[in-house]
């Protein structure tokens, strides 16, 4: 091999990182223009909602290791609260952003007695805790119970709209994730994720810490609820805070690679469009076959898609690497 | 000197098991001082208590001059109270470098220690610079026993607390660790040091508290302390019955 080809190797697998997202970001933005008709839209639009919810659960699940199965709190909080703001006659973002505040001050109250739990202990605390939310909001009247509330939706209905919409917060959500991978904060959730006693020796404060992931994820959790609910345009409390909500934001970071940046964006990816699939062709055994996946997942590839795909880099290296020697 | 840690009745209770019973001494500020006991003695608690990783059933901690009792690890850390584990505690994912990174970073309040060694100086002090990018899962027995002092020492404590830094270790390696718990109390840190092996704490330390069954037996110097009859019977048993 010359050192010239060497070189342009070398900056072309640098390039990779920055330049697979932005093909990806602009595939995603074009994608309405290469006429996949209103069907086609909705579906990537409905994937574009489960891309932020499952990198906001990563940021918790996957980067400090406090694995929730109470998320869909937030997200029907988000969808709930966002309604009511647009039905007050607010601002979509204004509403948005309410819909993430309401969901923040949830993952508060979740989080401090919660927080004090650890392992399977927090994770059994989540369950109680989203179940006891989906009950209450059941039998709230203001927000209609069991049979739903509506969105009173004024001017015409706008598709591209809430797709971009729907784009532009799955893309703070992945921006915010790259930040804090980056960051001080983010070195002290991977610290406490692989031992929280010595984190907390070493200055890591893992309470307060967990506390802010928490609601960092609850904000943007919120914010596709309430993205999905201007969409939707009606809402019951079974479909936004049902159990099978929270499995499913914990499934696609899984099915991706937890504890990385986009492993919970490939996983939403894989996740979104399969799902409809599944839920088409076997309506009485998709959960099982979602079952099944994370099962032989976690056996066999518990890096997910990105952890198969880097052993599939790795190797493939190791082997052009060795023709070059020989 | 003025004492750096002054430790009154304090006391440890795990259910009706008193872990510690009413342990009181005092550790001058540049020193290097060696705990020592036999097995279950009480000394791993006696550091959890002070490092802030288990909170005393009684008594009191002062660290330079502020009550220190009941403190979180976190907030002991950053003022000043550092601590090494038994079995290190890597976080395996990350790299040493990384590792050491946490402590520096989130281990100091004081801005004016940040004129000291950064995280990469520190891993060369002792001794594993050459494998900072490693993940810490990678590393064996003796490199995570410095990884442990090093993320330790990257926050610049001014009380280290050392656990049995030297079990596991063979006899160079050990002696290396040693000579760099010199170092270390050179560059101005005072050191209360847990050891197991009488050898060690013995060529090292100026001073040694012995403490069996959760109380303090004895404190002196070392050599008087190797000589101490109920040293000699906590250790190997009456003299009649050997």
């Amino acid at each position: 091999m010359t050192d010239a080809t060497a070189t342009s190797k070398a900056t072309i697998s640098k390039l990779i990182p920055v330049a697979a997202p932005l093909a990806l970001l602009a595939v995603l933005a074009a994608f309405p223009l290469l006429g996949p008709g209103p069907n086609g839209i909705r579906l990537l639009f409905v994937t574009l909602v489960w891309v932020t919810t499952s990198v906001a659960w990563n940021l918790l699940g996957g980067f400090a290791g406090q694995v929730s199965f109470g998320f869909a709190v937030f997200y029907g909080l988000g969808a709930y609260s966002t309604a009511m703001s647009l039905n007050a006659g607010l601002d979509r973002p204004v509403s948005l952003l309410i819909g993430a505040a309401v969901a923040v001050t949830a993952s508060l109250f979740i989080g401090l007695p919660t927080f004090r739990l650890r392992g399977p202990y927090f994770a059994i605390a989540t369950i109680g805790v989203s179940e006891a939310v989906r009950v209450v909001m059941t039998n709230v009247a203001v927000t209609g119970g069991a049979s739903g509330y509506r969105l009173s939706e004024h001017g015409n209905f706008n598709q591209l709209l809430h797709f971009y919409t729907a784009l532009s917060v799955a893309v703070i959500a992945v921006a915010v994730s790259i930040f804090v991978r980056r960051s001080k904060f983010g070195l002290a959730l991977v610290a406490i994720r692989e031992d929280e006693d010595a984190a907390s020796d070493l200055g890591v404060n893992p309470f307060r810490t967990k506390l802010l992931a928490h609601a960092l994820a609850a904000a943007l959790t919120g914010a596709a609820g309430g993205v999905y609910t201007g969409y939707a345009a009606f809402i019951y409390p079974q479909g936004v805070f049902g159990f099978d909500i929270s499995v499913a934001i914990l499934l696609m970071p899984i099915i991706g690679g937890v504890g990385t940046v986009w492993g919970p964006v490939v996983g939403a990816l894989v996740y979104g469009f399969v799902h409809e699939e599944l839920i088409a062709s076997f309506p009485q055994l998709h959960l099982l076959l979602y079952g099944s996946l994370l099962i032989l997942i976690i056996l066999f590839e518990p890096g997910g898609v990105m952890g198969l795909l880097g052993k599939i880099v790795r190797f493939a290296r190791s082997r052009s690497g060795r023709g070059a020697h020989s | 000197m003025a004492p750096i840690l002054r430790l009154d009745r304090i006391s440890k209770n795990f259910a009706g098991l008193a872990a510690l019973k009413d342990v009181s001494f005092e550790v001058e500020e540049g020193g290097l001082f060696g705990l020592i006991g036999p097995n279950g003695a009480g000394k791993t608690t006696l550091l959890s208590v002070i490092a802030g990783s288990q909170a005393p059933s009684s008594g009191s901690i002062t660290f330079r001059g502020r009550d220190f009792t009941g403190a979180r690890s976190f907030r002991a850390v950053r003022s000043g109270i550092a601590r090494t584990h038994q079995v290190p505690k890597p976080f395996r994912s990350l790299s040493v470098l990384e590792n050491v990174e946490v402590g520096y970073r989130f281990g100091c309040d004081d801005r004016s220690a940040s004129a000291s060694k950064d995280a990469a100086q520190v891993l060369e002090w002792v001794g594993i610079g050459h494998l900072k990018q490693l993940p810490a899962s990678r590393l064996s027995v003796g490199d995570l026993k410095r990884l442990e002092l090093a993320r330790t020492l990257a926050a610049r404590p001014k009380l280290l607390l050392c656990d049995e830094v030297c079990s596991g270790l063979t006899e160079t390696e050990a002696a290396s660790v040693l000579r760099l718990l010199g170092e270390i109390r050179g560059a101005g840190t005072t050191i209360l040091y847990v050891e197991h092996n009488l050898r060690a704490i013995m060529s090292i330390c100026d001073r040694v508290i012995v403490m069996n069954y959760g109380q303090k037996l004895a404190e002196g110097p070392p050599e008087a302390m190797q000589n101490d009859p109920s040293v000699i019977e906590a250790y190997i048993g009456k003299a009649a019955s050997i």
